[in-house]
Parts: structure tokens; C-alpha cells; sequence
């Protein structure tokens, strides 16, 4: 062993060592590590939420993050009246029941529009806008800016197409420019959505005037700059955007409608529900969204956190492909719905938070009956309809669920072992969640899960989604013609006694030709820190930051 | 059978010795000897045993259907009918761990034999073959780069990737498992075979005049064995872990198929909100295993390694 | 200088094996199920566009296109792009790879600290509760699941003793991170002097290099314990003894020796966690590289992982040349 060995590494590699293990032993004392969440000042709202907004662009993105985005940089030409909710006090919610006595029959006032006039047979709808009203980059709303919106959706098409679609508005001259502050909606045939659909979080104004500047010949409607950036009249702006880490939105003191009393709000995306959850008790945020029934129960019980549970226009049910046997038989899809467990799930997944989905549409919007349930727990009964339908001794197939919603993987069980008792082997599927709304759109499972709501409280609206066999997210395949006529005869009258009637006669067709697996109403349960007041629940399912204030 | 990996005279198992014992059952008490001084082995044999016979018997041990939810049980804590409570849908945990080792241990000890067999028959070539001229030492050269090059992969990665492409099976996953682990069995028989094609008896082989396959067959092959047996045992228990893994992340077995690792994930949700059996007893069955089949391994080193074997029958007196 | 060309032969054959790894991980990933095209755009997009971003992206051409393509753009540092990010993979690489090599540095750091000294005490103590506890914890280590391990701390640390904070990523929300230098929050926060954000990252280290470190220093005790025996009983070694040398010099000079198989098992360690570390950050939600690939496969997001497999492996392979280096260091007769 020569000398310069000995004074080489032996001596190194031990300071190595024990630098480190000074490090980290000196740091495990404990509490020393549990950092006190420093106390955010009081205008800063902290959000737990399951992703960061993927683009910004609401022609393009429905992932769950962009929605509190766009509620927050963009505002719409008209809202609905907030009223108390009927079951939580201290929360609000949009008044979405038929007023045949208000304009529109509705609880809608103006928003970006200080007033509209709706043509009482419904072909048009005019809007005096606001004057004086800023986008956050200093431009003034006018009717051009209107305009831009409604022909960009025409230029691009994707969900800027459903709406035109819904509105029965076929060509961008329906949009007129009257003023400087007027501007109308004009069809050909009447619709009785014109008011109805503006309050809708993917009906917001844009900023012409900025998105004029920065489009490109190869990119007319500002396609990359909306996708990251903000250009319209809502409360906040968009400070800073870290994909897969957070968002932060700052407060506009120029907004029309006063400076919102949040000033700062950070959204911070963390993938697993227990973990917003645990920052929420801990105080390190003030809102954790979408979180397990069992979490739900469990923080109930905390002291400084409250739990608003509202009724929301969610849905959770399973797709049954009519296109791939058996589901093609109805008699098939009902004996799937008897032999289906729903109580049980409801008490144990669900926690006894949900309630069972009786109807084919949201229970909270006007036309909405359950008479036409008739799917209570009965495997016997199921087993005659397989018979009938010439399925006796069973079949086999398979269900895919979403990796990402924990509620599913048990239901899927759950129900596997009920399936069995019926002869129906059931094979489960799991998919990841980034890519599970692919597989929900490319209808290629026999049964999938779906969670969804048809954001306008709407009748109509929400009967042509599902069951309009023309529909693009009908994922059930499911067509009949008389829905159809139903229907389209819907879309296109303003009478709304008679439209009720209609579609009270679909849903008994849906409702008896089952093309689901009738699941559940999950709620909305909004956790918080128990001193944030404010929390209104919106159709769409979302929250919007400037409706929020802080008890000292 | 050669000369100089055994302790006595090249015993051809049929000539019994002074004491009038045969051979087998004086190697079987010498192994019983081993156990009980160094209970540790004798630990691993009893958990792998153990293991083996309830993967084997469960079917019939078992109090519940390990894939049957009843939504009645839903997340019961441990004790009373169901021993280590339920899980999220109801399913009995005591009956879904009894029951997961027929899953974890098929995929883990197939895919282990697979890449044993298919990189020790590589490898061992390879070994023969190196240095020696023209194609023969292109090919081991090429054969060590490539596993050199398969090595270097995120294993991880690399076997979620396969599940990925194969799709979600039990199948996909052996597959994985032996992808991943041939590199390992390659480099170990070729080293093994590269120390022991300089013995004399092999060189006799070859003057002798046999072809390359009888010497690699006959003579090579069962002296290189020993460690390669050693190294299987682990390779079972870390296969197992990676089943584990993979079902962890979502790219292993399908729901409801008890297996540890997928057992864990399902109770993943529930730690936070103070649910801890459905992910724990899994866990502790799960490292019991490993531990199992990593002492057993140990023991196997030391038996099969004539110096240390050595050293262990002095010190048993 | 011998040094340096040794170096330079080294550096000449990883050009091969990079170009063999991207070559397996690029074909391996393309068979993966699931269209890009319909991923990036969502599926509200027209058959239209989605036929346009397939022959933009080149993804209808034939496979040894897009291969050369690939490689083409590797070599002028372009990994494509992620779109579960919408960023470039390089961009979101250098971002994650730091907190993966921060956890798994201390892990292991906290593995040797448990691992060496157990392992030595070991090999010396024939007998005796330190041997028995050693070779129990050498093998049971090994065997459990990192990530059940980390639940099971999180349950302890967290749930019940409420010492440690959220398990959620590197550093507390409310916290604003050190300037970026290294990389690694706790030497930029040290450089720093920002005594609160060293704090926070602490804790959030705490944890999971607990779990790595529990874990890991398992091989390490056994490797450094077996080693140790055997240059205990090597000739070297008993003639040090019978000339008289101090117990202790003569311990110092046997672990010397077991030292390069204690470096080479470190290194493999190292290696491996650069992937293996996956799990454990997935419970943790850290945010690393490990965790950003196995989301890409799960997602048929193909970039990110090619840019991860690529990474690592020039990683591994530094990792390799530096434990190369230390051998000579160490190993007097590598140098003649």
C-alpha cells in the first residue's frame, strides 16, 4: 500500500458520510420538520385541485382544470340570479327554475350585457352591452368584440361547433353588429336556448382587439395565444402557468364590477384526493375539490373545515354500447339495470352521499321526472328478461373503468359479483386516466363508466346530449327515432309547456329502453376551510374564485 | 460428474461410505445440521415451504371467495369473521392474501425460469465461445453489448413498457419479468463458464475429442449451475416485488385478481383517511415472502460455494 | 496521459450502446396501443386536422423514417415534445431529473450510513445481537416494497404522529423555492441562506429518503459484510495478524479492500434508481423523472419516455465511467 493512498479516500468518503448523516439526523427531530403552513395573508385562496388547466382555450379543452380558469378570466354576456340553496345554509346557487312571469321565462340578468331584449318567438336576441367595461389588457368591450367570438367559433369549429349547432345558428351573418355597444343573435328558426345558453361557462367574450394582434396569417383566431394566455373582461388574470405543478391567477382592480376580494389565488395541481384532502385539514389550503366520499366523511368531522354538500347536475352511469351485442336489445340493457345493486353502492362507495339516479337527466333542472323508474334491485327479474331475450344461460363481456376515479374500480367490482348471480360474466377493464376519455369517445367498450353533466338547465339540452342519436357524446350509440323527433321538435319551439311535455314523453322512451346503467347523482360536495364564505354552485360544476371572502 | 467441486472423493452416489450411511442421507443431515445452526435458513426454507403450500391449497383454505364483494363488508376493520377486515368492495383481505401467491409466485418463478434458461443457455455460449477467433468471439462480443445495452434500460420503465405493448395480462408480465432479468443470468454464466472452461478436465474433454455441446452439456454446464440457482431464488423474491410494483402503478394484473401488489394499491387511498389494513397486511405478506425466498437464496450460496460450505461445517463442530 | 485516454476509449463505446438504446426504447415505445394524433387534440377534433397532425408529425411514414428523424433531432438536442405537458421534453426533463437525483443521492447517502458501518460490524462479530440483527435486516430490507414502505411511513409520520408535513412534492406550497443552481433544494436553499425553504425541503425529504435509504442500505450491508469476511479470511489479512498489527489497522485495510465491490454495489444502486426510484415517487408525488416516464407509457405520451430512457442511460453510463475512475483510485494493481 503505497503512501498516497493512505491519505486519499478513506478520509474523503468518511466526510462524505458523515456530512450527510449530519444532515438529515440533525433535521429529524421531530416537529422540528411539520412547517408551520405559513398563515397565507388573508386575500390569497390556496386551491387543492386534481390538474392544472391544460389549455385555456374553451373552443378545445373540457379537462377539469381549465374550467375554474375560464370562470375566472372570462366573463359572459348574461348569468343567472343567485339565490340561497335550499339545503346548505350559507351557500348559494343559480336560480335555474322555469319564471314564466321574467324575461326569457328566466332568472337571467345582464352581466357583460347591461340588458337584452329576446324576441318573444325566439329567432333573435339583442344585446346592449356595458360601456366602459376593460379586458386585462386595457381594451374596451364592444360589440365587435361579440362578433369575433361567435365567427371564431364558426372558423374553428370543435366546441364552438356544439354551440352553434344548439342554437340552430348556421352561418356567421346571424351575428350582427349594430352599434358600438349593440350586437344580435339572429336564426332562421326559433330556439329557445338564446338566453339560456349564455350564462354557459363556454359561452365567454374575448378580447378581439388583443386577439387581432397577436393572430397570424397561419393562425387566425389566436389559436396559440389563447391556448396560454387571457385575453377577456373576467375578474382575474393570468399571472403564471406551470402545467402538472400550478396556475396563478391575480385579481384585476379595474374589473367592472369591483376588485374580487381575492386578491391572489394559487391552483395548485395534486394528483391524489387523500393528499388534498390531508392539506386541507392541515390548513395549507383553503379549498380541496373532488374528493372520496370516505374523505368527505371524515372531514366533516374536523373543526376548522366545512363541507357544503349541494345537489349538482352530475351524473355517473354506464355506457351500454347498442352497437355491440347483446346491448342491442333493450330487454338485455334492463335486466343489466335490475341485476344492478344501486342501494348498496350508495351506502357503501358513495357513502350515503349520492343520490340513486332515478331519471336520465339532472333532477335539479325544470322537466325533470322520475315516474318513469323502475329499476329497483331485482336479480330474478333480471334473469326473466335474459330469458325472454334469449340469454338464459348468460353471456360474457367486459366494463372499463377510469384508473383515476377511485369510486369506480369498487362499483366495477361490486357489481361483477352481482352480475354473476344473473349468469353475466363480466370481465373489468382498467384505463388510465389521461386516456380514458378517448376510450369513452371512440365507442369501442360494450360497457364503459361515464360521470358527465349537461351544464344548461335545460331540458332540451340535456335529452339531445345523451339520446339525440346525432349527438356527439350520445356514447351509447343509442338511437330512436321517436326521441329524435321528440327532440328536434324541442329545439325548435319557444313554448316551454309544450317542450316539458315532449320531453316528458322521451324519458319515459329512454327510461324504459334503459341505454344506461343507471348509477348515481354524486353531488357536489365543496370542502373548505370552515372561515371561506361565498360558495355558489354553478351548473357547470365549477367554482369561481371571485365569488369568495374570508371571515377574520 | 467432475472432480473438485465436491468436499469428499468423486462420489458417483452409489458407494456407500465407512459408516455404512448412503451418501444422500448423510448430504440430507449435513443439510438439517446447516438448519439448525443457522436458523435463519431454516427460516426461509419454513416461509417458502409455507408460502408454496397455501398458494397450493388455497382454494380450499380459504373462509371467503377472494373475488366476491359483498358491499354488507364494505371496509371493515380487522377481527371477528373476517381476520384482517375488508377492503373498498367488499372483498375478505385473510382470503384475497391467502390467495395471491398463486398469482404472484406463477408469474414471478415462470418468468424467472425463462430468463434463467434463456440467459444461462446464451451466456453460457457466449463464455465458451469469447476470445476465441473469428465469428465465434464477434458473436459473444455482440451478445455482450446488446445485454449491456438491454441493461441500461430503466427497468421499471422498461417492464411497464412491455405490459404496455403486450396489454394488461398475466402473460405480458411474465414476459417482462424474463426480459428484464436474462441480462443478469447471461452475465452470471458467462462468467461462471469463463472460470470454469480453464479446468483441467475440460481441456481433457476437448483433447479427447468431444464436440463443443457435449463439453458444454456434460461438463460445463452442471459446474456452472450452483450460483445460478442461488441467484434464482432472488430473482423470485425481486420478481415478485416488480409484479408488485406494476400492479402498483396499474400496469399489472386485472381488477380483481388478488395479488399483493394490486391489494395495496386498491388500500392505497384509504392510509390517509386511517384505513391502513387493506394495504398493510398485503405488504407485510408480500416482504415475508421476498424474505423467504432471499434467505433461502443465501443458503443455497453457502451450500453450493465449497469454501464457505467449508467454513460452515467447521464451525458446526 | 493514461488517464484520459482510457476516458476517451470509454467515451468512444457509449456512442454504440446510446445508439442501441434509443434504437430498442424507440421501436419498443412506438408498439405501444393508443394514436398520438387523437391524445394531443382531444377528441372533439375533426378527422380533418387529426390526419394533418399525423403527417406533420410524421407519424404516417414508415417506421425507419421516423427512427432517422428521431435520432436526427436528438442529436441536435430536440426530444420532442410531451402532450400531457404541452412542453418540450427537454424543458420538462431538466426540470424533474434534479429532483429524482436529489432523492435518490440522499437515500442512498442514508443507505451507506445504515449499510457500511452494520455490514463491517458484522463481518467482524462472528456472533452476538448485531450479527443476527445485521443479517436479518441485510435480506428483509431487500424485500419490501419501497412503496408500501412509504404508505406505512406516511401512515406512522403523518397520519397518526402528524410530525412530518403533507406528502406532497419537494418543498411547502407556501414556500417559495431557493434560485435554481444546482438543482437540488437543499444545497440551493444552503447557497442561499434561505433557512426556511432548507427547512421545508428537509421535511419533504424526510420521508422518502427514509424509505430509499431504509431499503437500500439492505444490499449495501450485505455486499460490504460478505466482502469484509472474505478479506477478513484472506492471506493478506492473516499475515497482517501474525506480524502484530492493531486490530483496528488491520480492519482498516480489509475493508479497503472489500471497498470496490462496496463502490460497485453503490453504483448499480445508483443506477437503478434512477428508474427505480418511480414508485416512491409516485407515492410522494415529487415530481421527478421516473414518475414523468411511467405516466408517459401509461398514456402513450411516447416522448417523454424515449427522452427518460435516453437520460438515464447516458446517466448510468457516467455513473459507470466515475465508479471505473474510483476503482483505479482505490485498486493500486488497475494501474500498472
Amino acid at each position: 500500500m503505497t503512501t498516497e493512498n493512505r491519505r486519499g479516500h478513506p478520509v474523503r468518503r468518511r466526510d462524505v458520510i458523515k456530512s450527510g448523516a449530519a444532515l438529515v439526523g440533525g433535521a429529524a427531530l421531530p416537529g422540528a420538520l411539520a412547517s408551520q403552513a405559513s398563515a397565507a395573508p388573508s386575500g390569497t385562496l390556496v386551491v387543492a385541485a386534481p390538474a392544472t388547466p391544460q389549455s385555456l382555450d374553451s373552443n378545445f379543452d373540457v379537462s377539469l382544470g381549465t374550467f375554474e380558469a375560464i370562470a375566472a378570466l372570462y366573463d359572459n354576456l348574461l348569468e343567472f340570479k343567485k339565490i340561497p340553496d335550499p339545503k346548505r345554509a350559507g351557500a348559494f346557487r343559480e336560480d335555474i327554475a322555469d319564471h314564466p312571469d321574467m324575461p326569457a321565462g328566466l332568472a337571467v340578468q345582464g352581466k357583460l350585457a347591461q340588458s337584452f331584449e329576446l324576441d318573444p318567438a325566439g329567432k333573435f336576441i339583442r344585446f346592449q352591452l356595458r360601456p366602459g367595461v376593460k379586458s386585462n389588457w386595457g381594451n374596451e368591450l364592444t360589440a365587435e368584440d361579440v362578433k369575433w367570438t361567435w365567427d371564431r367559433k364558426f372558423g374553428l369549429k370543435a366546441i364552438g361547433a356544439f354551440y352553434l349547432s344548439t342554437l340552430g345558428l348556421d352561418k356567421p351573418e346571424g351575428v350582427k353588429v349594430e352599434g358600438k355597444y349593440t350586437v344580435s343573435i339572429n336564426l332562421d328558426n326559433p330556439n329557445p336556448l338564446l338566453a339560456k345558453l349564455q350564462p354557459n361557462l363556454y359561452a365567454p367574450i374575448y378580447d378581439s382587439t388583443k386577439c387581432k394582434e397577436v393572430a397570424t396569417a397561419d393562425d387566425p383566431w389566436a389559436r396559440k395565444f389563447i391556448e396560454n394566455n387571457s385575453a377577456g373582461f373576467g375578474p382575474y388574470r393570468l399571472d403564471q402557468l406551470q402545467r402538472g405543478q400550478q396556475a396563478v391567477f391575480k385579481a384585476r382592480p379595474d374589473y367592472y364590477l369591483g376588485k374580487p376580494a381575492m386578491d391572489t389565488v394559487i391552483f395548485r395541481e395534486v394528483p391524489t384526493s387523500a393528499t388534498r384532502a390531508s392539506l386541507l385539514q392541515g390548513g395549507a389550503v383553503d379549498i380541496a375539490q373532488y374528493l372520496q366520499p370516505l374523505e368527505i366523511m371524515k372531514l366533516r368531522d374536523q373543526k376548522d373545515v366545512a363541507v357544503d354538500s349541494v345537489d349538482s347536475s352530475f351524473m355517473i352511469w354506464l355506457e351500454l354500447n347498442a352497437k355491440i351485442e347483446p346491448f342491442g336489445n333493450p330487454k338485455v340493457r334492463q335486466a343489466m339495470n335490475f341485476a344492478f345493486p344501486q342501494e348498496q353502492v350508495l351506502k357503501t362507495v358513495f357513502q350515503g352521499l349520492a343520490g340513486p339516479l332515478n331519471g336520465c337527466m339532472p333532477n335539479i333542472y325544470a322537466g325533470f321526472t322520475d315516474k318513469f323508474w323502475k329499476y329497483k334491485y331485482d336479480p330474478a327479474m333480471a334473469k326473466a328478461l335474459l330469458k325472454e331475450a334469449g340469454l338464459a344461460s348468460g353471456f360474457k363481456t367486459s366494463l372499463a373503468y377510469n384508473a383515476g376515479d377511485p369510486v369506480q374500480e369498487p362499483i366495477a367490482i361490486l357489481y361483477q359479483t352481482a352480475l354473476r348471480d344473473i349468469g353475466v360474466e363480466l370481465e373489468l377493464k382498467k384505463v388510465p386516466a389521461a386516456t380514458f376519455y378517448n376510450a369513452v369517445s371512440e365507442r369501442k367498450q360494450p360497457m364503459i363508466f361515464y360521470v358527465d353533466s349537461p351544464w344548461c338547465p335545460d331540458v332540451g339540452y340535456s335529452m339531445t346530449l345523451y339520446f339525440n342519436s346525432d349527438s356527439f357524446v350520445n356514447y351509447s350509440n343509442y338511437k330512436n327515432e321517436e326521441v329524435d323527433k321528440l327532440i328536434k321538435d324541442t329545439s325548435h319551439t319557444n313554448d316551454q309547456k309544450a317542450r316539458l311535455e315532449m320531453m316528458t314523453k322521451a324519458q319515459d322512451i329512454v327510461m324504459s329502453e334503459a341505454p344506461w346503467v343507471f348509477i348515481a347523482y354524486p353531488g357536489y360536495h365543496f370542502a373548505r376551510r370552515a372561515n371561506l364564505k361565498g360558495f355558489t354552485y354553478y351548473t357547470s360544476n365549477n367554482i369561481r374564485f371571485q365569488d369568495f371572502t374570508r371571515d377574520a | 460428474m467432475s472432480v473438485g467441486t465436491h468436499s469428499g472423493p468423486a462420489a458417483s452416489g452409489t458407494r456407500p461410505t465407512a459408516g455404512g450411511d448412503a451418501p444422500w442421507r448423510r448430504r440430507l443431515r449435513f443439510f438439517l445440521a446447516v438448519l439448525r445452526a443457522r436458523p435463519s435458513f431454516a427460516l426461509g426454507y419454513a416461509i417458502v415451504v409455507g408460502v408454496i403450500v397455501i398458494a397450493a391449497l388455497a382454494p380450499w383454505i380459504v373462509p371467503f371467495d377472494p373475488m366476491t364483494a359483498d358491499p354488507a363488508v364494505y371496509l371493515l376493520p380487522p377481527g371477528g369473521r373476517h381476520l384482517l377486515g375488508t377492503d373498498g368492495a367488499g372483498m375478505d383481505i385473510f382470503s384475497r392474501v391467502l390467495y395471491a401467491p398463486r398469482v404472484d409466485l406463477t408469474i414471478a418463478v415462470t418468468g424467472t425460469l425463462v430468463s434463467a434458461v434463456i440467459g444461462g443457455a446464451i451466456g453460457a455460449v457466449v463464455g465458451y465461445y469469447e476470445g476465441q477467433r473469428a465469428w465465434r468471439r464477434a458473436l459473444s462480443t455482440f451478445v455482450m453489448r446488446s445485454a449491456d445495452v438491454l441493461q441500461a434500460f430503466p427497468v421499471f420503465v422498461f417492464a411497464i413498457a412491455l405490459v404496455a405493448v403486450f396489454g394488461q395480462s398475466v402473460k405480458s408480465i411474465v414476459i417482462a419479468i424474463a426480459f428484464v432479468n436474462v441480462p443478469i443470468y447471461l452475465r452470471l454464466t458467462r462468467s461462471q463458464v469463463l472460470s470454469i472452461r480453464q479446468l483441467r478436465y475440460v481441456e481433457a474433454a476437448y483433447v479427447a475429442g468431444a464436440s463443443d455441446l457435449a463439453i458444454l452439456w456434460r461438463h460445463v454446464i452442471p459446474n456452472a449451475i450452483a450460483p445460478l440457482v442461488a441467484q434464482l431464488s432472488i430473482n423470485i423474491g425481486w420478481s415478485v416485488l416488480l409484479t408488485a410494483g406494476l400492479s402498483f402503478v396499474g400496469a399489472g394484473v386485472v381488477a380483481p385478481t388478488p395479488e399483493w401488489g394490486s391489494m395495496i394499491a386498491m388500500g392505497f387511498q384509504n392510509i390517509v383517511t386511517g384505513q391502513w389494513w387493506p394495504s398493510v397486511f398485503p405488504g407485510i405478506a408480500l416482504g415475508l415472502t421476498v424474505f423467504g425466498f432471499a434467505l433461502v437464496g443465501a443458503s443455497i450460496e453457502v451450500l453450493a460455494d465449497p469454501a464457505r460450505r467449508r467454513v460452515l461445517s467447521g464451525s458446526l463442530g | 496521459m493514461l488517464l484520459l485516454r482510457y476516458i476517451a476509449r470509454r467515451v468512444v463505446f457509449v456512442v454504440p450502446q446510446l445508439f442501441g438504446i434509443v434504437l430498442v426504447s424507440f421501436f419498443l415505445v412506438k408498439l405501444i396501443p393508443g394514436d398520438p394524433a387523437v391524445m394531443m387534440l382531444g377528441p372533439t377534433a375533426s378527422a380533418q386536422s387529426l390526419a394533418e397532425l399525423r403527417d406533420r408529425m410524421g407519424f404516417t411514414k414508415p417506421l425507419l423514417q421516423q427512427f432517422t428523424r428521431y435520432v436526427t433531432d436528438v442529436a441536435h438536442g430536440d426530444l420532442g415534445t410531451s402532450w400531457q405537458t404541452t412542453r418540450p421534453v427537454t424543458e420538462d426533463l431538466f426540470q424533474r431529473f434534479p429532483a429524482t437525483l436529489e432523492l435518490i443521492t440522499f437515500g442512498l447517502l442514508l443507505a451507506v450510513a445504515i449499510g457500511f458501518p452494520l455490514g463491517v460490524a458484522a463481518a467482524r462479530l462472528k456472533r452476538g445481537p448485531v450479527r443476527k440483527f445485521a443479517d436479518y435486516y441485510g435480506l428483509l430490507a431487500g424485500a419490501m416494497p419501497d412503496f408500501w414502505l412509504a404508505l406505512v411511513l406516511i401512515f406512522i409520520f403523518y397520519t397518526v404522529l402528524g410530525w412530518i408535513p403533507a406528502p406532497l412534492g419537494r418543498i411547502d406550497m407556501a414556500v417559495l423555492p431557493p434560485p435554481t443552481i444546482t438543482g437540488s433544494l437543499v444545497i440551493d436553499s444552503l447557497i442561499a441562506g434561505d433557512w426556511e425553504a432548507l427547512r421545508s425541503s428537509l421535511g419533504h425529504l424526510a420521508l422518502p429518503v427514509l424509505t430509499l435509504g431504509v431499503i437500500n442500505a439492505g444490499p449495501i450491508l450485505k455486499m460490504t459484510q460478505s466482502m469484509t469476511e472474505r478479506t477478513l479470511s484472506s492471506d493478506f489479512v492473516r499475515y497482517a495478524e501474525m506480524c502484530g498489527l492493531p486490530r483496528r489497522l488491520v480492519l482498516r485495510q480489509a475493508v479497503r479492500a472489500a471497498l470496490p465491490s462496496v463502490v460497485t454495489i453503490i453504483s448499480v444502486l445508483y443506477g437503478f434508481l434512477i428508474g427505480g426510484a418511480v414508485l416512491v415517487e409516485m407515492v410522494f408525488s415529487w415530481g421527478g423523472a421516473g414518475q414523468y416516464a411511467v405516466q408517459g407509457v401509461l398514456n402513450a405520451d411516447l416522448n417523454p419516455v424515449l427522452g427518460f430512457v435516453l437520460f438515464s442511460a447516458v446517466l448510468s453510463l457516467v455513473i459507470y465511467l466515475v465508479v471505473d475512475l474510483i476503482y483505479f483510485a482505490l485498486d493500486p494493481r488497475l494501474r500498472s
